[in-house]
């Protein structure tokens, strides 16, 4: 029971903290919630799991533009437009997951940076679909039961969201299945030996942390209320391997750290540095990737233990 | 079929290219499994080196040709000082020096971009824009000093790989670590020579095709992934594979943007379905390494 | 003690009769794919926003900058909006790619600030959302290929050739070529696009060589792959006429496309003669020590309207701006002979559709201009 309590409050202090910021550090916060959210279950995917994928950012993609299609395109009313969503996230991940079984460390990271895009080639070409290169904008979430949800009450959705996801893969962790994960990241052979269905687990990982970036997509889209092509782009991709390294792969502290501080750090230095910004960045994660091979999270560890 | 016959010779030097950063990737996946993605930058700087000696300086070409050559192998040799070997030799997990290299892409690509004007750089041509007709091929200058340029640098690698002792040294690296230290191979030095040739052959693939596309800061990604797909076409083990490679992705993107009826915006997904078709059916690659 | 008394009054007098400062957002990209664009653009704005300064400031108050670098990513620059609002801007200039500035709308538009783009030309940016306190004063797609046509109309094209880049730009101005040149019942025989990172155009090039066109329309924008264009066509040795799209008025193609583009016509919003440009070139000269070029213009255009719409105004009032800033009449840098930026019956885009030149290149460099306007 108190394992509950300790997820709720949780949630009332990062909702609640919403109400007390302005408009552009609400703006910031949700954008961070965010890429929490999507570095806890990329961390499941490649630090637990130890499946390299480049295509995690894309189904953030494929859920933010499925729900405006739906939504604004087929005229779908809007708890629909989300079940659908999810399934189509849920059919293009297992489509990608089930031949990918086959694929092992750098071959599946190649073929999902080529999903990533190829999802960029097939949103520029969509034409009316998918708004070209343009995107598509001009338009707000729907009112839910009469009432418009916006501003600190958003922030509030997206905490639930980061709340939800964080709790669903701490106890997927500890449980068997996180277990079985682990093994097949440590030793796949040894795994299949003590009788781990190694294909069925890849392609649960794979398929449900999709799904859930793909969700988080889905909220994203209304936090700009604009998708556009650039939004989506691959190095995002990498920013996701960075922020999950960083901080300590494997470890859901480690990505939360990674990614609050990569997510941040440009805001910081910009100021500082002007427009070297993004060359003090590169070198900062260089450093950090030689200074502490397992993260920063590896670091507090060590200290922890001295 | 005149303009088959053009694309072929167009095809064959992109192809040439492509091959190059391919077999750069290979130099240092052989011996240390470690895959480089910062290859792209380094064709650049290779390129913005011609931009500073050839354009600005108005060195002669094959001087300034060779000096960057020499200066990208120094800069390859102190990449692997710098993000490789202390992980190395700390006994990290091999994606940590993969991931180090890919923040160094941000390194290179940010210092070229401060230090240069924003705009595309010109490069000279070494013998001119002219046209050369042989037989029934024409192409431009270029087009041709670029596959000759390359088939030495092709012909000169698999000479050292089959025949000299150091080559085999190398492929002795590749095949297993562990018998080859023991046999009394310089682990270390391997790899710097393999990080100071991939860098080297990099720069000069950058300083080939930059005469066309001109050198500016965001051309690496490009070549890194093309050059990419072409290894993994080609497959790592041999570097026949690598030209292999290169020359089927060149083919298969100008062919298909010539001939196919599809909306040319389209072309571009060509060389990612080749990807994803060879790793899924076929991930090592056409030629398979020796035994 | 009288020192003392004078550094007093002298302090007193400073703080009463200095007024806070105006302050003014500028969102442009130092880093990514639009730095080429962005930076001359920015330069010249910053000149201008000195010199406003020099001259007294808008109603004796000195203009006071925040520049924000949104690294050509649409999400940071929607952020970066929210924070120049927090911080007080009055008016938002986006010197950045065309999806950043549509993204700032979805801000500005909610927090009622003005914004204004002095140099994006896609058609979209006014019509995708009815943002009232959005303008636009970049030469639009649309603009540019019917000044293009106008000028080709003498040479009775009927049929031609229509290539372009994969760049959002760049396929965008696409859509308007193609749509003004079948407008005007020219054929469309060839289409093609050539996507960043190409290393050769030779296919396409061949394919239109192929389809035996007319002349052959540019809409790229992307410096180095139009370059690969130009290479073909010289490499086959085609020879039929080259319209292009303003992008070819940067002079960096007379560098990297050396002996190239003789004889290549593209549409500028830039008249080298023209008075107000040899003024404006003298003076940034004479305060950076820096030649300017036509990029420059268009940032130094838009503070200087900024400038104009607040003094209408006679306040800060972002509302009496708004409404100063739709009834602004202003010959500027940019454009044709006496051309004025205006937005008539509610239009937000401003730059007068006969603002336009057609010039050509002689040799290497950029020549003079051959045609005004579209009619």
């Amino acid at each position: 029971m108190s394992g509950a309590l300790r997820w709720l409050g949780a949630l009332v202090l990062l909702a609640g903290a919403s109400f007390f910021m302005s408009d552009y550090h609400n703006d910031v916060y949700r954008k961070l919630m965010l890429w929490v959210t999507l570095a806890l279950g990329y961390n499941f995917l490649f630090g637990i799991c130890g499946q390299v994928a480049f295509s995690h950012f894309a189904f953030y993609g494929i859920g933010a533009y499925s729900v405006v299609i739906l939504l604004f395109q087929l005229h779908v009313p809007l708890p629909i437009a989300i079940v659908l969503g999810v399934a189509v996230c849920i059919l293009v991940a297992l489509a990608v997951a089930i031949p990918s079984t086959r694929l092992e460390g750098f071959y599946l990271a190649l073929a999902t940076l080529a999903l990533g895009q190829l999802f960029i080639v097939v949103l520029n070409e969509g034409g009316a679909v998918t708004g070209g290169n343009g995107g598509i904008a001009n338009y707000r979430l729907p009112d839910i039961f009469g009432v418009r949800i916006r501003g600190p009450w958003y922030t509030a959705v997206i905490a639930t969201l980061l709340v939800g996801t964080f709790a669903l893969l701490w106890r997927l962790d500890h449980s068997w299945f996180g277990r079985a994960c682990r093994a097949i990241r440590d030793n796949a052979e040894a795994a299949a030996a003590m009788g781990v269905n190694v294909a069925r687990v890849k392609v649960i990982v794979f398929t449900l942390t999709s799904a859930l970036a793909g969700i988080t997509g889905m909220v994203y889209a209304f936090v700009d209320n604009t998708v556009n092509p650039p939004i989506f782009g691959i190095d995002n991709a990498f920013l996701l391997l960075f922020m999950v390294i960083v901080g300590g792969a494997g470890r859901h502290a480690g990505a939360i750290i990674g990614a609050v501080l990569l997510f941040l750090l440009p805001f910081f230095l910009s100021p500082l540095v002007g427009h070297h910004h993004v060359l003090v960045f590169g070198l900062l994660v260089v450093g950090a990737i030689l200074a502490a091979p397992k993260g920063l999270i590896g670091l507090y560890d060590a200290f922890r233990r001295s | 079929m005149q303009d088959f016959l053009e694309l072929a010779v167009s095809a064959t030097a992109s192809g040439c290219v492509y091959g190059l950063v391919a077999l750069a990737y290979l130099l240092m996946i052989r011996p240390t499994g470690i895959i480089n993605f910062a290859v792209g930058e380094w064709a650049m700087v290779g390129a913005f080196g011609g931009v500073v000696l050839l354009t600005k300086y108005e060195w002669n070409y094959a001087l300034g040709m060779a000096t960057v050559i020499a200066f990208m192998a120094a800069v390859g040799w102190a990449t692997e000082r710098i993000a490789v070997r202390p992980l190395v030799e700390r006994g990290a997990p091999i994606l940590a020096p993969i991931l180090a290299l890919l923040g160094m892409v941000m390194v290179f690509r940010e210092s070229i971009s401060v230090s240069f004007p924003p705009d595309p750089h010109a490069v000279p041509y070494p013998f001119g824009l002219g046209r050369l007709e042989w037989g029934p091929l024409g192409g431009s200058y270029q087009s041709f000093f670029i596959v000759a340029v390359s088939l030495l640098v092709f012909a000169g690698f698999w000479l050292f790989f089959e025949k000299s002792l150091w080559g085999r040294s190398f492929e002795a690296v590749a095949l297993n670590r562990r018998a080859a230290a023991l046999m009394g191979i310089n682990l270390s030095r391997v790899t710097s020579v393999s990080f100071a040739g991939g860098a080297a052959v990099a720069g000069l693939a950058g300083l080939l095709v930059s005469p066309n596309v001109s050198a500016h800061y965001l051309m690496g990604v490009p070549l890194a992934i093309q050059g990419f797909t072409a290894l993994v076409i080609g497959g790592v083990g041999r570097v026949e594979g690598a030209l292999l490679g290169g020359l089927l992705l060149s083919f298969a993107e100008q062919l298909a943007a010539r001939y196919a009826p599809i909306a040319s915006g389209f072309t571009q997904g060509v060389p990612l379905l080749l990807l994803m078709l060879f790793l899924i059916f076929r991930p090592t690659g056409l030629l398979r390494a020796r035994a | 003690m009288r020192s003392l008394l004078f550094a007093t009054l002298a302090l007193f007098s400073a703080v009463v009769f200095s007024q806070p400062t105006i302050k003014i957002g500028v969102i442009t990209d130092r880093v990514g794919v639009s730095k080429p664009y962005s930076e001359p653009s920015t330069e010249g704005l910053i000149f201008g926003a000195e010199e406003i300064n020099r001259r007294g400031g808008i109603l004796g108050r000195k203009i006071e900058l925040l520049v924000e670098d949104d690294q050509s990513r649409p999400d940071i620059s929607a952020a970066l909006a929210r924070k120049l609002i927090d911080q007080g801007v009055v008016f938002i200039l986006s010197m950045s790619l065309t999806p950043a500035t549509q993204q700032q709308q979805t801000v500005t538009m909610e927090a009622k600030t003005p914004q204004m783009t002095p140099m994006n030309s896609g058609d979209t940016l006014t019509t995708q959302l009815p943002n009232p306190y959005f303008w636009q004063t970049g030469p639009l797609g649309s603009i540019q290929i019917a000044t293009l046509l106008a000028h080709a109309r003498a040479k009775n094209l009927k049929q031609v050739a229509l290539i372009t880049d994969n760049s959002d730009l760049g396929q965008l101005l696409g859509r308007f070529f193609k749509a003004g040149l079948e407008k005007s019942g020219i054929k469309v025989v060839a289409e093609e696009v050539i996507p960043r990172g190409a290393t050769t155009a030779s296919p396409q090039m061949q394919k239109i060589r192929a389809a035996n066109p007319d002349a052959m329309f540019m809409a790229g924008v992307l410096t180095a792959e139009n370059v690969l264009i130009f290479k073909a066509y010289r490499e086959f040795g085609l020879k039929f006429p080259i319209h292009s799209s303003y992008n070819l008025s940067v002079p960096v193609y007379m560098t990297v496309a050396k002996g190239l583009i003789d004889g290549v016509t593209f549409v500028d919003a830039y008249d080298p003669e023209k008075p107000q440009v040899k003024a404006f070139e003298a003076a940034y000269k004479k305060a950076t020590g820096k030649d300017s070029f036509n990029l420059h213009g268009y940032g130094y255009d838009g503070i200087m309207l900024v400038a104009e719409a607040i003094k209408a105004a006679g306040s800060t009032d972002k509302e009496k701006i708004r409404a100063a800033m739709q009834n602004v009449k202003y010959e500027g840098v940019m454009g044709a002979r006496g051309m004025k930026y205006s937005f008539p019956e509610g239009k937000r885009a401003g730059f007068d559709p006969n603002g336009m030149v057609v010039r050509v290149y002689e040799g290497d460099k950029q020549g003079r201009v051959i045609y005004t306007g579209q009619k």
